[in-house]
């Protein structure tokens, strides 16, 4: 098995206990600090998209999550 | 709020990430197939607007911004983040957005304006029974998941003074 696939099993976890580093969090990124970039697939066309391409032209406010 | 504030320069994006709560009906993503699919019932089901971003399965924007389940961030143009939080609130957002666009009135007004530093701890509506009954749509197994951990939180609770 390939390590993505292995890091992939472990990040999307089948049983809730709590994931999620809450006290890390202000460590991770500061305000002021520079967003990281990051390629991502745009649902609506199926595209590769990169944050960068929206914050070149707009304010941006950014939800992370899911539906559960 | 996405609607309001467009016309006012702020694009609201979603960045879809591991299922928070795993169940039968909505699981652990085990394929870009399966992420995607989620992602799709979650725009029809929600009637989702703004552009959603799926994440690849490693979690790599995930990771970059902190791994915590419903994150909000505010980025100015140019890619500086303005704002970052652990949980996402809509009154907090909304008193945030308001005082950027002051802050942006004020500039064009000819005010000298320098950023500084600032954090502070903001307080959300917590409805737990509402919470509880929006798991249901993962599946029984995400309830049970959950309701197990609320057990786990209350034993490790520090006793109230």
């Amino acid at each position: 098995m390939s390590e993505n696939v292995l890091q992939s099993d472990e990040y999307n976890f089948r049983i809730f206990s709590g994931q999620g580093d809450f006290e890390g969090f202000p460590s991770v990124l500061r305000a002021g600090q520079g967003a990281p970039d990051f390629s991502a697939t745009l649902l609506e066309t199926g595209q590769p998209v990169r944050l960068s391409d929206y914050w070149r032209q707009w304010d941006l406010v950014v939800e992370f999550g899911s539906f559960t | 709020m996405a609607r309001t504030y467009a016309d006012r320069g702020f694009l609201f994006l979603f960045v879809y990430v591991r299922e928070a709560h795993p169940g039968e009906h909505y699981g652990a993503h085990r394929t870009m197939e399966d992420k995607l699919a989620c992602a799709r019932a979650f725009r029809e089901q929600l009637a989702i607007e703004r552009p959603i971003l799926v994440d690849d399965l490693q979690g790599t924007a995930h990771r970059l911004y902190g791994l915590l389940p419903n994150m909000t961030y505010v980025i100015a143009r140019g890619g500086r983040v303005l704002f970052r939080s652990d949980w996402t609130d809509p009154p907090t957002l909304e008193l945030l957005l308001n005082y950027y666009l002051n802050t942006r009135q004020q500039r064009r007004a000819g005010a000298r304006l320098t950023p500084f530093y600032a954090e502070f701890i903001s307080y959300r509506v917590n409805d737990r029974q509402q919470f509880i009954e929006r798991l249901k749509i993962a599946g029984p197994q995400a309830v049970d998941d959950y309701l197990h951990m609320v057990q786990i939180w209350a034993q490790q609770a520090p006793p109230e003074e």
